[in-house]
């Protein structure tokens, strides 16, 4: 049986469509058969972020009305044979969803998959309920600013309230220089404030930018950036590896890459 | 209330207005109950105790099981005729 983790915050804009396609593609690379699921319904852009839009036939709301299988709507990424996007529909609204049949559908891929991440609407509404109902297990993807953390803890008391007790936090876009200069929260009090622990802290990272913008995976395309490497241990995490959160100096980084181009 | 002072840094002013945010949607308490509340603990606790009222600092920890709602307050001296 495969697992099935939403991938959930409380406010908009805070990278759970990236994190979704990151995280699932490292799962992918580490050999788990993976599927990521859309369900922003009317607002679909997964497949954006993952450059498959050119490829979507069918999506979730075909499967849920009868008009294909699940494998007929499944579309495979373009370098990871292992893993596969189930789109959103574009036409439809999120009060269409019957949260009975995406249970279906779940159950029916956790029997052939080994990790289905389902990249959740932003908000606490009906989308936000059919995507963590099917799962047992939540990351909750927070920025370190002061409307992120507090959206997110809402978050975490309704995720609660339905069962799922298996939480971790995202930190994303964490800007150390920031963080040093105490002018940005850094991640243990963030950690201590919510009371959930982290499952990675993903480094602020141009790189997510261009990546996004020529339809590839940052995981795929630049595997050595800043925010890939924590990705990758994410990915690792998840599988059950321990492995302690670091945050690296991004002047080390930028030594790096000069030595790199020098050489 | 005198907590964000200008000259304190930006991330510790975020980490004090979250926790008090957070006590209040944790609670259900509109900023009004949350004064309160405050007033009420200090009333009670100054029928006893000189203590400091500036320095009072409130906190919710939540766990998986359940909220722990703290109170510290420094106390200066126990009242006399006690």
């Amino acid at each position: 049986m495969g697992r099935t983790i939403v991938v959930t915050a409380g406010k908009g804009g805070v990278g759970k469509t990236t994190v979704t396609a990151n995280v699932g593609a490292m799962l992918a690379k580490l050999g788990k058969s993976t599927v990521v699921m859309d369900m922003d319904i009317g607002l679909r852009n997964l497949d954006v972020v993952m450059g498959l839009e050119n490829r979507v036939v069918y999506n979730i709301m075909d499967v849920i009305e009868n008009h294909c299988k699940i494998q007929q709507a499944l579309v495979r990424d373009k370098h990871l044979e292992n893993l596969f996007l189930l789109p959103a529909s574009q036409i439809h609204n999120k009060e269409d969803v019957d949260i009975d049949k995406v249970v279906d559908i779940v159950n029916s891929l956790e029997g052939n998959f080994d990790y289905v991440l389902l990249d959740s609407p932003a908000g606490i509404e009906k989308g936000f309920e059919s995507s963590v109902s099917p799962a047992k297990e939540a990351l909750i993807v927070v920025t370190p600013d002061v409307s992120s953390v507090r959206d997110a803890d809402r978050v975490v008391g309704i995720i609660e309230s339905k069962g799922i007790f298996s939480i971790s936090l995202v930190i994303n876009r964490y800007d150390l220089n920031l963080v040093n200069k105490n002018k940005m929260l850094n991640f243990e009090s963030i950690i201590d404030i919510l009371g959930i622990d982290a499952i990675g802290v993903i480094p602020e990272d141009k790189s997510v930018i261009e990546t996004t913008n020529r339809g590839e995976i940052l995981v795929n395309y630049m595997p050595g950036s800043p925010a890939a490497k924590e990705f990758s241990l994410i990915a690792r995490r998840i599988e059950g590896e321990t492995i302690p959160i670091k945050i690296e100096e991004p002047r080390n980084f930028f030594g790096q890459i000069f030595k790199r181009g020098v050489q | 209330m005198n907590i964000f002072r200008k000259n304190d840094p930006a991330s510790r002013v975020a980490e004090e207005r979250l926790k008090l945010i957070l006590i209040q949607d944790r609670l259900l308490l509109s900023p009004q109950d949350f004064e309160s509340l405050k007033k009420d603990i200090l009333k009670v606790l100054s029928k006893y105790f000189d203590i400091e009222e500036a320095s009072i600092k409130i906190n919710l920890e939540r766990t998986k099981e359940k909220s722990v709602f703290e109170a510290i307050v420094p106390v200066v001296s126990v009242k006399k005729g006690k």
